[in-house]
Formats: C-alpha cells, structure tokens, sequence
C-alpha cells in the first residue's frame, strides 16, 4: 500500500492518479462527516466535493505534523460551516415548548441494538442550528465559546442549541431503542 | 458531583467514529485536478512576458498613429478678431482606464483550533448483531429537510463499509491552521468588459489668458471601456492588463456655427476659421460653415465686410463646438483584496499607457452632427496613474462584478503646447463584470 507521504507528494506534482488515490482512501469516512452536517444527500455531496478541492489546493499547505485525516476532517468541517453560514441565520431561538423538557438522561444499556447509520439518521434529522452545535461540541470537541465564534452566536445560544438536541437525540433514541427492545424480548 | 459527559454524546461520538459512506460516483469527476506549483520564477517571467507584451503593442500603436496623423498647416495670412495667442492650458474630463478585477469568490481566512484534549470515554459497546429489519421498523417522526428532500436515510440508501468507536487520537492535537476558502485559486485567468464614467477637474493654473479660455468651456461626460485580462499572482493580488478606449473632451460654449458658406465663399486653404481653446487650437477644415463668436477666440480668413452671416442668410448648425479625444489605452494593474468575502474590496492601482486614435470637433444636436475639424496641439500619447478602492460582489465562482470609485492623474501633460503643461485628474467609477476560468 502507497504511504501516505508519498500520495501526498504525487498530488503536489500534478499526478491526477495519486490525486484519486488520495480521494478514494479518505473520501468514504469524510463522507460520513459531510453526512453529519449537512442534512441530506444533496447537500452532503456539495460539500464533500467543495471539501476535497479546498485539500488540493490546500495541499501544500500541510505540514506533515499531526494526522492527515485530521487536516482534512478540519477542512471539510470548515466547508460544511461555510455553506451553512450562506444559508442559515443562528439568531432566532426556538421557544423551549416545542422542543420538552430534557428526559432523565438514559443508561448506556438503552443504546444496544443502535447502528451507525441510525445515529447518523437521527443527526440528519436535527434542526440545522442544532445539528451543528451538536457537532461541533459533542462530535468535534469544540467548546461553546469557539463554536459561537465560528457560528456567529453567543456562547448562550451555542449552549441552549445544545441542549436542545439533546433532549430530540434523547427522545429519538429512547423510541428507537424502546422498540428494538420491546422486538428483542418477544 | 462530577462533571460526568452525557451519555447521548458519548453514543454518538463513539458510534459514529471511523463511520464510513460511500460518496455518490460523479464526486470524483467534478473534482479538478491540481494544478502543478508554479515556481516564483515562472510567475516573474510571465509578468516580464506581459510587460514586453504591452511595451510592444504601445510602440507599435504610436507608430500607426505618427504616421497616420494629418498634419496641419497655418492659414497663410491669419486674421485675428480679437485677442492674443497666448499659452494655453488643455483642459478636459479624464476618463480612468479600462481595470480589470481580481477574482471571484468568497474566501475567507478563518482559524480552526482543535479541540482541547478531553478525558477519553470508555468505549460503548454496540453489538453488531441486530437484525436491520428491526430498525426499519422503528417509528421514527421524518423531518423534511431544507430543501424538501426526505432525510431518511434508510438500508438500501448507503453502504457501510465500517462503523466503530469513536476515541481522541493522540495525534489530533490543538493546532491552527489558516485556510484560504478561495475557491477559485485554480482560475488563475480572467476576461471581462468594464465601463467606466468619470468626471474631470483641473488645478487653477497661473495663465490668465487659459483660465479666461477655460470659463468659457465646460466638460463633458466622458466614459472609458475596454477588455480586461488579468492573471491572479496569488490569493489576493491580480495583474491586470487589457485595451480599452477612452473618451474625453470638453464643450466650447458660446460659438455659433452656420452652414453653407461654400455657395458664397471659397479659399484655397484647408482651413478657412480657427478656435482657441484651452485643449489647443482647432482647425476648422469643414470649410462650409462659418463661426461667430462673441468672446474673440474665433480666427478667419474671411474678411471684415463678409464676416456677416445675415448677408447669406446661412441656417445655424449648432450654439456650441464639442471637442472628443479618443485615447486607445493599455493599462497595467494590480488588484489586491483588501476583504475576501462573498462581497469584497478591492484596493487597485496601476498605470496606463494612451495613445490618440481619434481627434474631432463637432458641432449640432442629436443625429443632426456637422463635423468641423480638429484640435491641435493635442499630444499623441500619455501616460496615467490611477488608484481604486471599490467592492467586489462575487455572483457565482466563474462570475463577478465591480464597482470602484477610482482617481486617475495624467503624468504626462495632454498638451503639447509649450508653456502649457496640463495634467488632469478625475474622478470616475469604474463598474465591470469579469469570468474567471
């Protein structure tokens, strides 16, 4: 298997070859993070192909310090919250009614029986502004400070987004696993 | 009592780590290739390369123009009306010359820090043994998207090609990195068309005799356009260059024109009247108008008893003379972006080289135009400097549109006449659209 460095420097000389190569080893699992931010197949598409011209070009750039997946997660994360800038606007809050009040937190037990792609689902269906706070500070780390910089909100909103995808996670999964449960023990 | 991670994160963090999707098919196709690094020689060479490009155009435009310019020849025996020759001053609205954009798109520089380490979570278990037809079952509220398209993401829709856990890697450490969302930086090249109207203003000179000529002109509107190519050097700075044509000119008020002297009147002369301005002199060559004027800047060879149109009853053309300089210009810009945003500004500078194409003074209204000769004195070709600061609105990757306030200065003076250096200034907008590719 070509390392890595020597894709990346086939890339910087122009070989359209290497550049697939690249594109297929890493574009699966940069898919599933588009997936995540941008709610459908469409736009998820948009973004991982935007995201990948943004990696060619910002190739050079590397530094060859710490992971390149992770050089290029960060990128497609940037893609996706660039888009999203264009089209949403993160001011308005929600009135706390038509979200519930939070559900006692569930054990771990409940999750048995979840997959991959359900999680992914239940991302996807999020509201956009809570979709990408959930990201960016359950899935990626960041804290709410750096996610309202990023967002252009407060950190207040950043919070209560938060939570409230929480609590619509928390719900869609208690379904979810209720019924997997109830269907396991018949 | 403990600051316990909730366990909703945790699921998802760890169930969608290392997840994969298999992208659509046309993803790869749509992807450009990458365009190979161009060495700092390569860059200087092409700019050399554009330079000598323009350089030659310019000379040989000069030489077309020196060669194929009338030249004028004083009336024999010149009757003064009134008045004296005197140094003049040209004074005319300068138009900015044809400028090129830089890109297109909305880049923006932004920071991304990775998040602080956090304290690694035991991993969940999740067994992969669970029938899919379960989960198809589950009674899941759809939630349309944005656009309308279902979200359910269902089975048949993806291929998992892996799904685990999701745990800090020790090598995803908190580092910042700057990236340039310039999406175009494979369109390196760039055409478009501008337009451009300005205002011209001149400094009070020391020459009364001008300045009285000059209260008795007033500018005209005067435009500039032209193509543009530009070439994008970096991110943010653009050489432009491109041919545009310029027209400038000004309004000499207050002379009356009549036509039909030829049946009365004839000279062996090309020119049988001539004007004093403050842009030159103008040589009336039409010889079948006649001119009046009240404030003595009309010269004749036609003499004092004739110089009467009521004797021939001529029907007046025209209450003003229109003076038009048309300079075929070739500018060399540089564009930088000061803000690389969807909508963005651009501060632009540069010079230009002109050269005259077209000489003419006209006189009458709407398409009822009697031509009357031209200026001379009027120098063949100048040189301008100009400097913008203006938005850019990025419509799309491949299409933009400018529109920039721009103050243009001639170095060289516009008159040849000698005593009589005039350097004008304007103030213009410059608006255009440009395709990058």
């Amino acid at each position: 298997m070509q390392k890595e460095k020597d894709i990346i420097q086939g890339c910087l000389s122009g070989s359209r070859r290497d550049q697939e190569l690249l594109y297929r080893r890493y574009a699966p699992k940069l898919y599933a993070v588009c997936l995540q931010y941008a709610g459908n197949t469409e736009e998820a598409r948009d973004v991982l192909q935007e995201g990948f011209i943004k990696i060619f070009e910002n190739l050079s750039r590397y530094s060859h310090e710490g992971s390149f997946e992770g050089w290029m997660r960060r990128i497609i994360v940037n893609t996706a919250l660039e888009r999203y800038r264009n089209r949403y606007y993160l001011s308005r809050v929600d009135d706390i009614d038509e979200v519930g009040e939070p559900e006692a937190e569930p054990d771990t037990d409940d999750f048995a029986g979840l997959e991959a792609y359900d999680l992914l689902n239940m991302i996807m269906e999020l509201p956009p502004k809570y979709r990408m706070v959930f990201n960016l500070y359950a899935i990626e780390g960041y804290s709410h400070k750096e996610i309202g910089e990023m967002l252009g909100i407060s950190e207040g909103t950043s919070k209560s987004n938060l939570s409230r995808a929480r609590v619509i996670l928390q719900k869609k999964v208690a379904l979810l696993t209720g019924v997997t449960r109830r269907m396991v023990n018949v | 009592m403990f600051n316990r991670e909730p366990n909703i994160d945790v699921l998802f963090r760890n169930g969608l780590k290392d997840m994969e999707v298999l992208p659509p098919s046309d993803v790869w196709d749509n992807i450009p290739p990458l365009p190979v690094k161009r060495s700092p020689l390569r860059i200087i060479t092409g700019i050399a390369a554009g330079v000598a490009a323009v350089a030659s155009l310019a000379v040989l435009a000069s030489w077309y123009t020196r060669s194929n310019n009338a030249t004028a020849d004083r009336l024999p025996e010149l009757a003064i009306v009134s008045g004296s020759q005197q140094a003049v001053r040209v004074r005319g609205t300068e138009t900015p010359p044809v400028t090129t954009r830089a890109d297109i798109t909305t880049p923006v520089n932004e920071t991304i820090s990775m998040p602080a380490e956090r304290n690694r979570e035991e991993a969940l278990t999740v067994p992969d043994n669970q029938p899919l037809h379960l989960l198809a079952q589950a009674e899941m509220t759809p939630v349309k998207a944005k656009d309308d398209n279902p979200v359910s993401f269902s089975p048949e829709d993806v291929t998992i090609i892996a799904s685990g856990y999701f745990s800090d890697s020790d090598d995803l450490k908190k580092e910042n990195i700057i990236l340039s969302a310039d999406e175009n930086a494979p369109q390196r090249f760039m055409v478009g068309a501008s337009l451009s109207p300005a205002m011209g203003f001149t400094m009070p000179g020391q020459d009364p005799g001008v300045n009285e000529l000059e209260n008795g002109e007033s500018g005209r509107s005067s435009y500039t356009t032209g193509l543009t190519f530009g070439y994008k050097i970096s991110d943010r700075l653009t050489i432009h260059s491109g041919i545009g044509l310029a027209s400038i000119g000004q309004t000499i008020t207050d002379i009356d024109v009549f036509a039909g002297l030829s049946d009365f009147y004839s000279v062996k002369s090309n020119y049988l009247y001539t004007v004093q301005t403050a842009s030159g002199l103008i040589l009336a060559g039409n010889t079948d108008l006649y001119l009046a004027d009240s404030r003595n800047r009309v010269a004749s060879l036609v003499s004092g008893n004739m110089n009467d149109p009521s004797k021939y009853n001529l029907p007046q053309v025209g209450s003003d003379i229109r003076q038009v300089f048309r300079y075929l210009e070739l500018p060399l810009m540089l564009r930088y972006k000061l803000i690389d945003r969807k909508v963005g500004l651009n501060l632009t500078g540069g010079v230009a080289y002109g050269f005259l194409v077209d000489n003419m003074a006209f006189t009458g209204q709407g398409s009822d135009l009697v031509r009357i000769g031209h200026t001379e004195g009027v120098s063949s070709h100048n040189f301008s400097s100009q400097l913008g600061l203006g938005m850019e609105y990025n419509t799309s990757s491949n299409v933009s549109f400018n529109f920039e306030p721009v103050f243009k200065y001639y170095v060289t003076p516009l008159s040849q006449i000698t005593g009589s250096p005039y350097k004008p200034y304007s103030l213009g907008l410059f608006s255009g659209f440009f395709f990058k590719f």
